[in-house]
């Protein structure tokens, strides 16, 4: 199944990079996040709690990225399995300045959906991952214009600790963190491989969740 | 005594279950497997292009879980339905996909498909899927499809599917010798089954055994089978099909694999869960089938005894969008059309013609009823032309009783010659005058006159070819309890098969009637089987359990021949017990004898015993099982006639109409028939009745309403009029005729379409009678009647010559 699309955030490609890259505004920006940590170099865990309403489940899945090229482009590979289904994808990332300061990013992704969830229908599955696509952007957006608080690691694992975090609804304690003061080196391309592979993952498994915030 | 159930009224053995609510139909099924539910996009246009289908709001609502387009279908299921009866003349066939591939060529036509918890989150998914449509042009009504200024399918440029003459004898120079020739054209509407009960499906995935299980409300389980399997990519072993309690067929259900048989087990396989459909009403109306709609053409000439010499028919029929069964109902009208005459020269064409409505596929009766109304009013028009009496005209065209066989020299339907087996139509004549009171209705209708009532008589004969093949078959076993276990292979809805059948082996075999049980339509059960259609079931299963059952009745005598000591001969099974003629205390019961026939190495129970290793004494030498026997008491075999057996019969009716407002009621209707061997004479009753009902319906009250856009616009029963028991006569008497078919064991000709095939023939005939002036189009409802009459007492329309004779002889009632 092919998905391809763009967005449009408010922010010059380097701030959309550094925002992208950050765990710490993925963790806020991915519903149904439980569980983020890195496993070596440019692999990364994830657990999400997501689902069409009667296909619920967990899916835990590894990205990993490759072809990095700040602030440009990427390529993000994730695979994964839970109750729903299983996927596998392959997603192409660019950044392109726009005027007045904005960045366009366009994802062209490439997935292998199996299980009951496989079979649901390719305008279902299709429609899903467009639209919560779209939701992701607009809420990187929102943490770009600076409406929208980033927690400090709340759903960020380091190293081999697992943080299982409270629903993806309940933002942590209002502590906000500017996104520019984002960590930069090894967590970016964690980041980045999130970026990626999240946003194919929620466009498999839309959540109950979603459908309300899109509301 | 020997009790013999076969031509019994034995009250029906499915009753007490199916009123007492104890009945299973297919959305019954499944009741504690939590099915998904399936709902459809339909197309709300008669032709459009589909440029996007945008489901994004769909998926907010809770409980969706699936929703299928185009896309989805794979391998064979992404390729249009099958052409279920091929046919050289049918020289562009079309049919839909499962799920529309881009266009869309009637309104009702299935677009999406959504699975939900729920049949109502479902609809609510449905109403929110945004389909953008590229309107293109409607073909609707014959007359619009034959100008072809524009086509429903692009590589069909002259709408037509098929075309076919078929001749016997040289019309030309007969038409061009005879004394008589009359020109005039004849129109029948759209109708359709209506059965109470819809369509339906539910499939079943089993993971465990990758075996699919489908109920659907279908009248031919075996090839719904086959469809699936191929459609699916699914081994036959790995696919049953169950036609469980089914509400009413009438034709339509005969159809298949409709969209929703191959989408619908597609979902469950994918999903993992049990998934169902159940059609609502609207549906019904614009994705099933309708059937009917056709217009003709009549030449005929005739001499001065009204003998016909010559007779050409020219049809278009109306196939609907596509054309997935083929060209059944006008090769029957050609053929049957015939009805008990014998034409001089006879020349039948038709072109079968594609418009943007729904498919056409038989309906009780399926092309006869216009067949004999071309027929019977034709036979109306020669003696009116001649001033003789309708029946003598008739009388003077029909096959005599020393003519059989006779070859009327055409193909039917079945792809055999149409050769009439047994029948003798003079007979009937007399009898359906007496019974109508034909000869004094002249003095009745003039006393009738004399206060103001309006009476009119009418007559329609048709001959049916019942029993089509190309075979069906039965398995009869008898059980160690001496309960008789009976499968066929064909489907029941509601002719009573569970009954019929039973007395037919309770007969063959020799058992009480209650310890026989028919199961019908359940692949599981019997695997190779045809349908039920054509008002075969009787002569086809009914002649297969006949032959199953003197099987098994064969085996038991040498079996129990076997085990007490004597020669089968002198053995007779009465009442489920062997016994040896002339000494009833040398017996063994059925079951017993069952227990004997499978030589046993382990006693499962108490009787059992007597068939193990040494129970008994037995020749050291000869095995247990013969090299040309099998082991239990059971039977399966096969019944496949040459051709057809062909029924008949005649209906009469006395009809008035209301001098204000034309409203036309029956008042007495009469129903000579003959379909051989009777099994259950009042199972035959109720299958006359209820064809009457129908025949009545398409008579006077139903059509389907298309508007010029390709809208259906009478879709419910608000506006589609189906008879009540109020519009109804009070009476319909039924007079049997009997002569046996020489082409199966048991002499059964076909009874389930006969009390439909002649009806209109016959009400346009009793109205004409009385009114005066032709009718040569139906439904004749009341308030076409009025605007007809109102035509004719303004000069406008012609009077046939009887009418113009009794309106010398009595005043014309003005109309207000």
């Amino acid at each position: 199944m092919k998905i391809a699309g763009s967005a449009v955030v408010h922010a010059d490609p380097a701030r959309t990079w550094a925002a992208i890259t950050d765990p710490t505004v993925l963790a806020t920006v991915i519903p149904g996040c439980e569980v983020l940590t890195p496993i070596e170099d440019n692999r990364f865990a994830l657990t999400v709690a997501l689902g069409v309403a009667s296909i619920k489940g967990s899916y835990s899945g590894e990205v990993s990225f490759a072809d990095l090229v700040e602030p440009s482009s990427l390529t993000m590979r994730a695979n994964g399995s839970g109750s729903p289904g299983t996927i596998d994808t392959t997603v192409r990332v660019t950044l392109t300045v726009q005027p007045e300061g904005t960045t366009r990013v366009d994802y062209d992704a490439d997935a292998v959906v199996g299980g009951m969830v496989g079979g649901v229908g390719q305008r279902v599955l299709a429609g899903v991952a467009k639209k919560t696509a779209g939701l992701f952007f607009a809420a990187v957006d929102d943490v770009l214009i600076g409406a929208r608080p980033v927690a400090p690691t709340q759903a960020l694992a380091e190293a081999a600790q697992v943080a299982v975090g409270g629903g993806p609804a309940a933002l942590p304690a209002p502590a906000a963190v500017s996104v520019l003061a984002a960590r930069r080196g090894g967590l970016s391309l964690i980041g980045a491989a999130a970026f990626g592979a999240i946003s194919m993952l929620i466009g498999v498994l839309v959540g109950a969740r979603i459908s309300r915030k899109a509301r | 005594m020997v009790t013999r159930y076969v031509g019994q009224p034995i009250r029906r053995t499915e009753d007490l279950r199916l009123v007492t609510g104890a009945g299973r139909y297919t959305d019954d099924i499944g009741g504690g497997d939590h099915a998904l539910e399936a709902a459809f996009v339909r197309s709300p246009h008669a032709h459009a292009r589909i440029a996007d289908i945008d489901v994004t709001d769909a998926l907010d609502v809770e409980g969706v879980v699936a929703i299928y387009t185009y896309e989805d279908l794979e391998g064979a299921a992404a390729r249009p339905l099958p052409v279920l009866i091929p046919h050289p003349a049918l020289h562009a066939a079309r049919t839909a996909y499962p799920l529309a591939n881009g266009v869309v060529h009637h309104v009702g036509e299935p677009i999406a498909m959504v699975v939900a918890e729920n049949r109502y989150l479902a609809e609510d998914a449905v109403a929110r899927i945004r389909v953008d449509y590229e309107i293109l042009a409607p073909v609707v009504g014959i007359d619009a499809a034959r100008a072809a200024q524009h086509a429903v399918h692009d590589d069909v440029p002259d709408n037509i599917a098929a075309h076919l003459v078929q001749q016997v004898g040289s019309v030309g120079p007969a038409m061009a010798a005879a004394p008589h020739v009359l020109e005039f054209d004849l129109t029948i509407e759209r109708s359709c089954s209506m059965p109470l009960e819809g369509r339906g499906v539910h499939a079943r995935w089993d993971v465990d055994d990758q075996s699919l299980r489908v109920y659907s409300s279908t009248q031919a389980a075996t090839s719904v089978r086959a469809a699936i399997a191929a459609k699916l990519g699914l081994s036959l072993t790995k696919v049953e099909v169950i036609a469980p309690d089914v509400g009413g067929g009438f034709g339509v259900k005969i159809m298949h694999p409709w969209p929703e048989e191959i989408v619908v087990p597609m979902a469950a396989i994918r999903l993992g869960r049990p998934v169902k459909w159940t059609e609502d009403r609207r549906e019904h109306f614009v994705s099933s089938a309708h059937e009917r709609g056709q217009q003709h053409h009549v030449t005929v000439g005739f001499d001065d005894t009204g003998k016909i010499l010559a007779l050409d028919v020219t049809f278009w029929h109306d196939n609907g969008a596509y054309t997935p069964y083929g060209i059944i109902c006008p090769i029957v009208t050609s053929t049957q059309l015939l009805g008990p005459y014998k034409p001089g020269a006879y020349r039948v064409e038709f072109c079968s013609v594609y418009t943007t409505t729904v498919i056409v596929t038989p309906y009780r009766g399926a092309g006869r009823p216009q067949g004999v109304f071309a027929m019977e009013r034709t036979m109306d028009r020669i003696a009116d032309a001649l001033g003789m009496d309708r029946t003598t005209v008739r009388a003077v065209n029909m096959i005599q009783p020393d003519e059989f066989p006779f070859d009327q020299g055409l193909i039917f339907q079945d792809g055999r010659p149409l050769i009439y087996d047994s029948g003798n139509y003079p007979a009937q004549l007399a009898m359906i005058k007496d019974m109508i009171g034909w000869d004094g209705f002249e003095a009745q209708r003039a006393e009738a006159a004399e206060h103001g009532r309006l009476l009119g008589i009418g007559i329609g004969c048709y001959v049916e070819g019942t029993g089509p093949g190309p075979y069906e078959g039965a398995h009869v076993q008898v059980m160690t309890d001496g309960r008789v276990e009976v499968a066929i292979g064909l489907t029941s809805q509601g002719q009573g098969h569970q009954t019929v059948f039973a007395q037919i082996v309770a007969d063959e075999l020799g058992v009480p009637f209650d310890s026989v049980h028919i199961t019908t339509g359940d692949t599981r059960r019997f695997g190779y089987a045809v349908g039920t259609f054509a008002s075969r079931a009787a002569v086809m299963s009914g002649s297969a359990v006949a032959l199953a059952a003197r099987a098994v009745k064969a085996k038991a005598l040498r079996v129990a021949s076997d085990a007490l000591e004597c020669s089968a001969d002198d053995l007779e099974l009465i009442s489920g017990v062997v016994s040896v003629k002339g000494n009833p205390t040398a017996c063994i019961p059925l079951g017993q004898v069952a227990v004997l026939s499978n030589p046993l190495r382990y006693a499962f129970d108490e009787a059992a015993q007597a068939a193990t290793q040494f129970a008994r004494p037995a020749d050291p030498n000869v095995p247990p099982v013969a090299e040309d026997d099998e082991p239990g008491l059971e039977g399966r075999e096969y019944y496949s006639p040459p051709r057809s057996t062909f029924a008949s019969g005649m209906h009469a009716a006395i009809v008035e109409i209301d001098p204000d407002t034309s409203e036309i009621s029956i008042e007495k209707y009469c129903v000579v028939h003959d379909c051989g061997t009777l099994i259950n004479p009042m199972i035959v009753r109720g299958q006359v009745h209820g064809g009457v009902a129908q025949g009545i319906g398409g008579a006077l009250y139903e059509t389907l309403a298309y508007d010029e856009h390709g809208q259906l616009l009478n879709a419910s029963f608000m506006d589609f009029l189906m008879p009540y028991a109020t519009e109804m006569p009070d009476r319909i008497e039924i007079g049997h005729q009997e002569t046996p078919s020489p082409l199966n064991p048991l002499g059964i000709k076909g009874a389930g379409e006969a009390g439909v095939i002649p009806v209109s023939a016959v009400i346009a005939s009793a109205v004409e009678d009385a009114v005066g002036f032709r009718i040569d189009a139906m439904p004749i409802s009341p308030n076409i009647l009025f605007g007809l009459r109102v035509e004719f007492a303004a000069g406008r329309v012609e009077p046939t010559a009887v009418g113009r004779a009794r309106s010398d002889h009595a005043d014309r009632k003005g109309m207000a």
